[in-house]
Formats: structure tokens, C-alpha cells, sequence
């Protein structure tokens, strides 16, 4: 427990801090380095799993980090501290364009933000169902907020159906977590449980019809969360509405957090059945959303609102590498996907804020304004629609390898020719903004610092694109192992 | 069949929460909820006692403060801060709302017998009918109506009917996952609580049906 107090300890006192320091500018530097401290402490604490030394680290009964769960709470954390250090940026850019947001405003911003992060480390650290649907429906909560920051009608209504929609998906998971403790209960299974851990070394014993509705029920909720089609529509209004670092800390660990409780709840129905035609509907669902996505990319008229549905097309690439069992391939997806997309948000604040206007056919020769923005923008718009040599093709590449390894053809094709469309579209938006005529009214602020966290971030995406051998680093690469148990069990069960 | 307290209780609950239907006066919308929920306690109370759980008086005594006593008095406050009487305009109108209640309830009492592996013996399956028929009537209820503290009132109905599956299908969960939904709901109740003030000030209303400036 004491390891699991001092994995929170920094985040709960710069929360703390964040609301009695009086002087906005000092707390936008504080909070900035705390994150940045926290991603230290985090990384020496969990080291030894990083590492694979330690299979797993249990705090309590029911709060546990395994591998895939510490590399997430790095990668949130890493996601966090960046965003947090530009915020220190967007915030004085306001300033400086005369609109200074008042310093309560500023003061429940970080104190939000750092309790988010706590809620977020949490749900990597759950090997509850039930501390696990604690721990999303906080980060739902200690987001909100964040969405309001703007404080006018559109942030409004925005938060609003955030809210309603996020906490009533939320409620349909916990529904599911229920049916899954019935399921223990009436199993074969010592005690009835929760615990992923002593669910999983018992599946076989539990009830299986009760375990696939909790599951089904799961999946539906957590996806509403993380944006599965048709139950996205709260996504692209909060990306949009909220502050571009808000924005960015949604998309790139927000998300995960929810994709990270469907891994969870597909952990224990892997094992209890690895055939389940229940478990085959999450590689279809990822399918759908990655094409109903990749097509509403096309005819998006808002910068915010491009990036929103791009993270959904995404968010349905993870739900596809869950579908086929693979955990690590979901790990790196989803960090290449934070990576680019935080990138992307960071970039869209600046924009938004030098121009005036988030809308498409208003923005234009960026290229003339701003050449390093533009750069930054180009590059990172390759990052993430899979251009090679970024981190994000790699990890598109293994994805559609294994599902054909797995005989899955229509469902890789389909995502081919998705990924292809989404990569046009993604390419002629950013090709409008980037070229053509510069805009006189253009006012930028401090151009060099404004990029600093994106080009960072888009490095990363490229030294995981060139110098990763995803064979050996990747956390428990099992997948072959799951694909071929998979395979041998249909083949028996079809003789 | 014998219809034992807690069966009974539970049924109880699901008719109070279907005469939350029944009306769109918001003031008696939160009684009926008050008195919902105050049956739902008595639920939990009353399994505490048959299967000497200690822990559920606990939870039963959580319900009580939280979901009886605090979060109907805060809406209440809400209610007359933001100066709406009643939920204008519903969908469908409330009689005819009830009465699809009602016809839900008989429908989860089909619905609860085909729950799989929830048909052995000693699974209480009016209790589970209630649930549903709860669970049910909040979707209803955020689905029918337009004022936004009837779409919080709905949620919390949804939220009661899961609470009510859990108690009387595995006897409530660990009591720390119990403790945080509490918590959670509370929460969640302040905070959209607090937004509804902003709606009122911002739009002059609290028609979330008239939320639609965000658009692609």
C-alpha cells in the first residue's frame, strides 16, 4: 500500500499546491516540473517490471501493475508532463494575445489536471473490476473541468454530454463487472472475486454465460468511453471544445485508460475461452470504427474536431490489436497514437490561437507564417496516419501481419483500405493549412517554444519507428502463443 | 411461489421508480425518487439481516445518507436555484411514459427468466426483475424527457438498478467497490449539479434537447 501511496504522493500534493498558490505563473512552472518529477519517480519505482524482471508488482488485494500496465502509466505520465510544460506556453500565448484566463480558472485547471493523472495511474494499477470502474469513472469526473475550461456556451454543452454520455456508458460497464462477480459466484471458483488475477487462474471454473454478458456489457461501456462508433458522439465535441493541452491529455492517455479496461475484462474471457464468438465482436467493432471513422475524417471542416476523429480511427486500431489477443501489439499502437496525437493537439492550440479560428477553409499558408510550425505540423500528421518510418507504421504493419497470420482477410482489408483513406484525408486537410497564401492577421508568439514539445514528441514516434525491434522489446510478446492455442482449439472443436 | 421481505421490498422500489414516470413535476419526481432509493436501503438492510453480512449495513446506512438523504435535498436546492418547476415538453407524455413502465416491468419479468446461468435455485428472480425494471425505467426516463435535472434524475434511476441487481444477485459487492460508487455517484451528482447552473445562466434554460451547436 505504501508503494502505491508514493506512486500518487506527488500528483495528490501538486494538486494540493496548485490551489493555494495564488500567482498562476508560478503554479504553470511548479506543476510542469512536478510531472516531469513524477515520470522519474515513476520510472524508478517501476523499473524492475519494465524491465521483465518482475513479473508483477502487487500493492494490496486488487491493485497490482503488471508490464503492460507499468508501460502505460510511463507513457500517460510522459503524456501528461509534456502537455503540461506547453501549458505553460498556451497560457502565457493567451496572455499575450490579451485574453488572460483568471487565476481560479488557471488554479482548478492544474489542480483538475494533477487528479486526473492520479485517477489515470490508477486504472493501470487495478487488477480489481471493481477498483477498476472506480478509477475510470474518476478520470470521467476529474476531466470534466478540464472540458469547461472555456467557460462559454459550446464548452458547455460539450461537457454536458461528456458527462451524461461517459457516466451512463460507464454505468453499463459496471452492469457488466456485476454479471462478471456473479459469474465467480456461481462458478466453481474458492471465493468470488474480482480480481483479474485469481479470475483468470479460475476461468475455466466460472460460469461462462453470465462471464460473456458481463463481458459484452463491459465492452459497450468502457467502448463508450473510449469512443467506439456508434457510441463516439461525445468524443469529437470534448476534443474540440477543451484547451489544446486539455485536449491532448484526453487524446493521448484518456483514451487508454478505457481501451486498457476492455484488455482487462478480454483477459479473463481469453482465458476462460479463447474461441468465445462474444470475444470475436471486438476485432469486428475495432474494424467498423476504424472505417466509419477513416470515412467521417474526409469531411471534417474543424481542425480540433479532424483530430478527434482521427483518435477515434485510432481508438478503433487498439480495439483491433485487443480483438486479436495481442497486448503488447495495443501497447504500441496506443504509444505511437499518444505520441503523434499530442503532437498534433499541442500544434492545433498554437494555430488556433495565432489565427483566430479553428475552421479548415479559413486557415491556409502556414508554411509562410510560421516554416517551423508547418514542418511540425507535416510531420507529424505522417506520424500519425502510418507513414513509414514512423512508430505508428511499424505498429500498423504487425497489426495487419497478424491478423492475417490469424485468417482474418476481411477484416485486414477492410482496415487496409481504411488506413488509406484516412491517410488522404488526414494529408489534403494538413496540405490546405500548410500551403497557400500566408494570413496577414497571423500573430504568433515566441515560434521556437511553441514547437519544442511537438518536435520532441514526434522524435520519440521516430526513434520507436527506427530503432525498435518490437520481437524482443515489447512487453510478453505472446501473441503467436494465444493465435496458435486459438487456432488448434477451433481446429478440435471443428473435427 | 413465496415472496420473501426482500422480494417484496425490491418490487416495491421498481413501482416507486415507475411513478417517477408518472409525472413531470420535478419536485415530486425527486420524492418518488427519494422514496425509491429509500426502499432500495431497506433492501440491502433487509439481505444484511438474512445472510449476516455485516458489511451491507454498512453499505445500506451509505445508501441512505448519500442517495435518501443528501443527493435528493441537494437537487432540491438545485431545483430552486435554477428556478424550474416542472420538465415542459416531454417526449411522450407522462401518463403514457408509466404506463410503458408498467409494461416494462412485466417485460423484464420474461426478460429476468432468461438471464443465462442466473436460473438456478436460489437466485432471487423477482429481485432481478425489479432490477431491470428499474434499469429500464432511468433509460426511460433520460430517453422521454428534456429538463437536465431529469436527465440526472435518470441516471441515478439507472444507477439504482444496478446497485439493486448486485445486492440481490451476489449479495453486494466488496465493500470498498461499494464505497466508491457511492462516492462516485456523489460526485458525479455535485458536479453536474454545478454545470446546471452554468446551463441555466448561459442558455436561459435547462432544455438539453435544445443542446445542439456542435455539430461536424
Amino acid at each position: 500500500m505504501n508503494e502505491f501511496g508514493s506512486l500518487l504522493f506527488l500528483p495528490s500534493i501538486a494538486a494540493i499546491l496548485s490551489l493555494v498558490i495564488q500567482n498562476p505563473a508560478v503554479t504553470r512552472k511548479f506543476c510542469a516540473l512536478a510531472a516531469w518529477i513524477q515520470l522519474v519517480i515513476v520510472l524508478s519505482m517501476l523499473s524492475q517490471i519494465l524491465t521483465g524482471h518482475v513479473p508483477n508488482l502487487p500493492f494490496v488485494s486488487g491493485l497490482a501493475v503488471d508490464r503492460l500496465g507499468a508501460c502505460f502509466i510511463v507513457l500517460t505520465t510522459f503524456v501528461v508532463a509534456s502537455c503540461l510544460t506547453h501549458a505553460d506556453y498556451f497560457f502565457q500565448a493567451a496572455a499575450n494575445r490579451g485574453d488572460e484566463y483568471s487565476a481560479n480558472r488557471v488554479k482548478v485547471f492544474y489542480a483538475s489536471t494533477n487528479i486526473f493523472l492520479m485517477a489515470m495511474t490508477t486504472v493501470f494499477c487495478c487488477d480489481s473490476l471493481g477498483y477498476l470502474w472506480i478509477a475510470i469513472e474518476a478520470t470521467t469526473l476529474s476531466s470534466a473541468p478540464l472540458v469547461y475550461f472555456e467557460r462559454n456556451k459550446y464548452a458547455l454543452e460539450a461537457t454536458w454530454k461528456y458527462l451524461i454520455v461517459c457516466s451512463v456508458g460507464i454505468a453499463f460497464a459496471l452492469l457488466g463487472t456485476v454479471f462478471i462477480f456473479a459469474a465467480s459466484q456461481r462458478g466453481d471458483i474458492q471465493a468470488a472475486t474480482l480480481n483479474v488475477s485469481e479470475l483468470i487462474a479460475g476461468s475455466k471454473a466460472l460460469n461462462f454465460p453470465l462471464l460473456r454478458l458481463g463481458f459484452i456489457f463491459c465492452l459497450l461501456g468502457y467502448g463508450t468511453k473510449a469512443g467506439i462508433f456508434p457510441l463516439h458522439t461525445w468524443l469529437p465535441d470534448a476534443h474540440s471544445e477543451a484547451p489544446a493541452p486539455a485536449s491532448a491529455m484526453l487524446s493521448g492517455s484518456l483514451l487508454n485508460c478505457a481501451l486498457f479496461g476492455i484488455w482487462k475484462v478480454s483477459t479473463v474471457i481469453l482465458a476462460a475461452n479463447p474461441t468465445a464468438p462474444a470475444f470475436q465482436l471486438v476485432s469486428v467493432l475495432g474494424t467498423i470504427t476504424v472505417l466509419a471513422a477513416s470515412l467521417l475524417i474526409i469531411r471534417q471542416h474543424n481542425l480540433k474536431r479532424l483530430w478527434a476523429y482521427s483518435s477515434i480511427e485510432n481508438v478503433g486500431l487498439m480495439v483491433f490489436a485487443i480483438g486479436l489477443g495481442s497486448g503488447p501489439l495495443f501497447f504500441l499502437q496506443a504509444v505511437n497514437h499518444s505520441l503523434a496525437k499530442v503532437a498534433l493537439f499541442l500544434l492545433a492550440g498554437n494555430i488556433i490561437q495565432a489565427t483566430g479560428t479553428k475552421k479548415l477553409n479559413k486557415l491556409h499558408g502556414l508554411m509562410e507564417n510560421a516554416p517551423s510550425w508547418a514542418a511540425a505540423l507535416a510531420l507529424a500528421s505522417l506520424a500519425v496516419a502510418g507513414a513509414p518510418p514512423f512508430g505508428a507504421f511499424v505498429a500498423e504493419m504487425s497489426l495487419l501481419t497478424l491478423s492475417l497470420t490469424d485468417h482474418r482477410y476481411i477484416l485486414a482489408l477492410t482496415i487496409t483500405i481504411a488506413l488509406a483513406i484516412s491517410f488522404l484525408g488526414i494529408l489534403s486537410h494538413t496540405g490546405k493549412v500548410i500551403f497557400g497564401a500566408g494570413k496577414p492577421n497571423f500573430k504568433h508568439f515566441a515560434e521556437k517554444r511553441a514547437v519544442a514539445i511537438p518536435v520532441l514528441l514526434i522524435l520519440c514516434s521516430l526513434v520507436i519507428g527506427l530503432a525498435v525491434d518490437t520481437a524482443t522489446w515489447m512487453p510478453g510478446y505472446d501473441h503467436k502463443h494465444i493465435s496458435q492455442t486459438q487456432r488448434k482449439v477451433a481446429e478440435v472443436s471443428c473435427r | 411461489m413465496t415472496l420473501d421481505t426482500f422480494e417484496a421490498l425490491s418490487v416495491l422500489s421498481a413501482i416507486l421508480g415507475i411513478l417517477i414516470l408518472g409525472t413531470t413535476l420535478l419536485r415530486t419526481n425527486l420524492s418518488f425518487y427519494r422514496m425509491h432509493t429509500l426502499a432500495i436501503a431497506a433492501v440491502t438492510a433487509w439481505i444484511a439481516h438474512i445472510t449476516k453480512e455485516d458489511h451491507l449495513y454498512v453499505v445500506a446506512l451509505g445508501v441512505f445518507l448519500i442517495k435518501v438523504i443528501f443527493i435528493p435535498n441537494f437537487l432540491n436546492w438545485v431545483m430552486k436555484k435554477v428556478d424550474v418547476g416542472s420538465d415542459k415538453q416531454a417526449f411522450i407524455a407522462a401518463p403514457l411514459s408509466m404506463h410503458l413502465g408498467a409494461l416494462m416491468l412485466g417485460l423484464s419479468f420474461l426478460l429476468s427468466k432468461q438471464i443465462p446461468g442466473l436460473v438456478g435455485g436460489h437466485d432471487s428472480h423477482l429481485g432481478s426483475t425489479a432490477a431491470m425494471s428499474i434499469l429500464f425505467t432511468g433509460v426511460l426516463l433520460m430517453l422521454t424527457r428534456r429538463a437536465a435535472l431529469s436527465q440526472i434524475v435518470g441516471f441515478l434511476v439507472i444507477e439504482n438498478g444496478i446497485y439493486l441487481f448486485a445486492v440481490t444477485q451476489t449479495h453486494g459487492m466488496p465493500m470498498l467497490v461499494e464505497m466508491g460508487l457511492l462516492l462516485e455517484v456523489l460526485v458525479g451528482v455535485m458536479i453536474s449539479g454545478l454545470l446546471l447552473f452554468n446551463i441555466k445562466k448561459s442558455f436561459e434554460h435547462i432544455d438539453v434537447s435544445q443542446l445542439t451547436e456542435l455539430k461536424d
